[in-house]
């Protein structure tokens, strides 16, 4: 008796295994949606993790030197062109007469004064600062623009004159791999 | 250095007159789990079709359309590419072709633009310009980072990941070289979520008082939370068309002229340019400003995009003084300051005497110095701050809220008690109405985005 219900088992799995083969179901290897709340409407989570590749492009001089401590700006060479002084933000090409820029490395120590400033207390997603923090705005001799930073410590003021610093040990290769200091003499 | 040349300058002309006959709009959450967008999206159309006193049957004026332009600022809001397809299917209006708009904070304002200028060539008779923004899909501080991406990424966007730290500094500078106290920009809070209290599409409406605004929690100082906009999730859109059809629609249809002006996204790399003078300015008014040993104009002061589109539509418009030409204006209050920044580049006074729109009461409905009304009220909406800010549909709602008054329907749109349902609120006991007197001719609103890189200036002139 034992032996024969063996046997039909056998039959039986076989013929199940045999079913499945031929008839090929397309599986759900995904993970199951979440329902967050059905009233008033059904609402599901629907999550997203994402890596986009970035490139710095002609910019790249500028993140290298900030991992090797140098503050590095673009100029227009053309000397026909109206506009000779600094871009921090770089710009790798002149935007008033689209010639090619040119590197300039400003000599450390960089020296600048704050143009304004905000103290960042609500971040968004994703910070890569403790907050709070001052983040800067500073005017550097010679250039045409005022790029934006942040103050490492200390109590920023209109005014205030500032020294550069560079992240050279542990760098983040983005732009905040250089912040400002206080500088008073 | 920014030089002009002549083409540079030239002054916009549509080939043939183009007007704004009807409005629709949803109301607007914070969370907004009740409909998809796309239904959302068909609320405010069928509001526009079936509630604005059209003289032809909606289905009818629905026929007149022949072009589509649809104002979305962020894709990764949505989390849906190509919305516009889906949208515009869902609205019925298939095969018909339509646009996605897409510049910033001032989308709405440029999905009319491209609408007026479908029909100002004769690409189109009826246009509808629709916006959305869904901005319920991810919590706030994903949504801040989102629409911090709107930062040049590379320089600015690590340094805050959160919109109000790119206007804060520029808050500090503006206190620092104009003299304002921050409680002229509490004031504007103030205001605002308060005319919000009127609305039934209002996110945001509250009755504060200063001290209340300066006393919220900080988001980037000297920007507390109660200055700043909503994020939200809706819906709005006008119908625009040639003159022949607006009157063959309506009795009361709105003369439009729109024009636009772009700078730097990043502050950083605004260069000191001599200010564009309004057609009420002097030459030389604006010396001891800017005359100064490294002075820059426009700075971290001002908008030169909201200057050019202002200097343009002006011209177009042939408006001589905006404060004295001007019945309202619906301006972006993004922020207190942007708002702030706004009032001298379009010349409701002077670059550096901004304060005193506020101060002396003109911005108000009634003049809190005189009891009398405003001058020029500003944001009777509840503007960003007060009412909505689905970044799309921003300008498309503001240009809704502007008809609306001039043809006398603030409280058909804002006071029926069954509007208030819908939105599953009740109309307040103490409910005032906003609406602007009856000889009101025209309306001025502003679509801004960025820290000013993309403005429109809208004007609809009372046509009757």
């Amino acid at each position: 008796m034992v032996k024969k219900t063996i046997q039909k088992k056998k039959k039986l799995e076989t013929k199940k295994k045999k079913q499945t083969k031929k008839k090929e179901e397309i599986k759900f290897i995904g993970k199951v949606t979440k329902i967050r709340q059905t009233e008033p409407r059904t609402v599901i989570e629907w999550p997203r993790t994402l890596t986009h590749v970035h490139t710095y492009g002609m910019l790249s001089p500028f993140f290298k030197g900030l991992r090797e401590g140098k503050l590095m700006a673009t100029r227009c060479p053309n000397k026909n062109c109206p506009e000779n002084r600094l871009w921090i933000p770089p710009r790798a090409h002149c935007p008033d007469c689209h010639t090619e820029m040119t590197w300039k490395t400003l000599p450390n120590p960089v020296i600048g004064k704050i143009y304004s400033f905000t103290e960042v207390v609500y971040a968004g997603i994703g910070i890569e600062l403790s907050t709070p923090y001052w983040q800067v705005d500073v005017e550097l001799p010679g250039l045409a623009t005022i790029p934006k930073s942040y103050l490492l410590y200390g109590k920023p003021y209109i005014g205030m004159k500032v020294k550069a610093e560079f992240r050279t040990k542990n760098p983040t290769n983005t732009v905040l791999d250089y912040h400002w200091v206080p500088y008073e003499k | 250095m920014i030089t002009f040349k002549e083409g540079n300058l030239r002054i916009p002309k549509w080939n043939r007159k183009v007007f704004i006959v009807a409005g629709g709009t949803t109301a607007y959450k914070k969370y907004f789990p009740e409909y998809k967008l796309e239904e959302l999206a068909m609320i405010a159309f069928k509001n526009m079709l079936e509630d604005n006193d059209l003289k032809m049957d909606p289905l009818e004026v629905k026929g007149l359309i022949n072009f589509a332009t649809y104002g979305e600022f962020a894709d990764h809001f949505q989390d849906q590419l190509l919305c516009e397809a889906k949208i515009h299917d869902y609205l019925g209006l298939d095969p018909l072709h339509n646009l996605g708009i897409k510049t910033g904070g001032a989308t709405g304002g440029s999905a009319i633009l491209a609408a007026a200028m479908a029909v100002a060539s004769g690409y189109a008779d009826v246009a509808l310009a629709a916006g959305w923004e869904r901005m319920d899909e991810v919590d706030t501080r994903t949504g801040n980072y989102y629409i911090a991406t709107a930062a040049c990424k590379d320089f600015e966007t690590r340094l805050g990941r959160v919109y109000s730290s790119y206007y804060a500094p520029m808050a500090n500078r503006f206190a620092e070289t104009f003299n304002v106290s921050e409680v002229t920009r509490a004031k504007i809070a103030v205001k605002n979520h308060l005319y919000a209290c009127s609305s039934p599409y209002a996110q945001q409406a509250g009755k504060y008082t200063v001290d209340e605004v300066l006393a919220s929690p900080m988001s980037a100082y000297p920007l507390r939370f109660l200055e700043c906009c909503a994020m939200s999730a809706g819906a709005a859109c006008v119908l625009v068309c040639d003159e022949e059809t607006a009157y063959k629609l309506t009795d009361h249809p709105c003369e439009l002229f729109i024009c636009g002006g772009t700078h730097t996204l990043r502050v950083a790399d605004r260069r000191h340019m001599e200010v564009p003078l309004l057609p009420h300015e002097t030459p030389g008014m604006y010396k001891d400003l800017y005359g100064k040993e490294g002075a820059r104009y426009p700075g971290f002061e001002s908008f030169l995009a909201s200057r050019f589109a202002a200097w343009l539509v002006y011209r177009m418009a042939d408006i001589k003084n905006p404060l004295e030409d001007m019945d309202l204006v619906e301006l972006h209050d993004a922020f207190t300051i942007s708002d702030l920044q706004t009032y001298g580049d379009i010349g409701l006074r002077p670059y550096g005497q901004e304060q005193d729109y506020i101060e002396s009461g003109d911005a108000y409905y009634i003049n809190p110095n005189t009891g009398k009304p405003g001058k020029c009220p500003s944001n009777l909406s509840g503007g960003l701050i007060g009412t909505m800010h689905a970044v799309g549909a921003t300008g498309i709602f503001q240009a809704a809220e502007c008809l609306w008054q001039l043809q006398q329907k603030y409280d058909k749109f804002h006071g029926d008690p069954k509007i208030w349902k819908k939105w599953w609120k009740e109309k307040p006991k103490d409910w005032q109405s906003l609406q602007i007197p009856k000889n009101s001719k025209q309306a001025l609103w502003v679509s801004h985005a960025g820290v000013g890189s993309h403005v429109t200036v809208g004007i609809l002139r009372k046509s009757w």
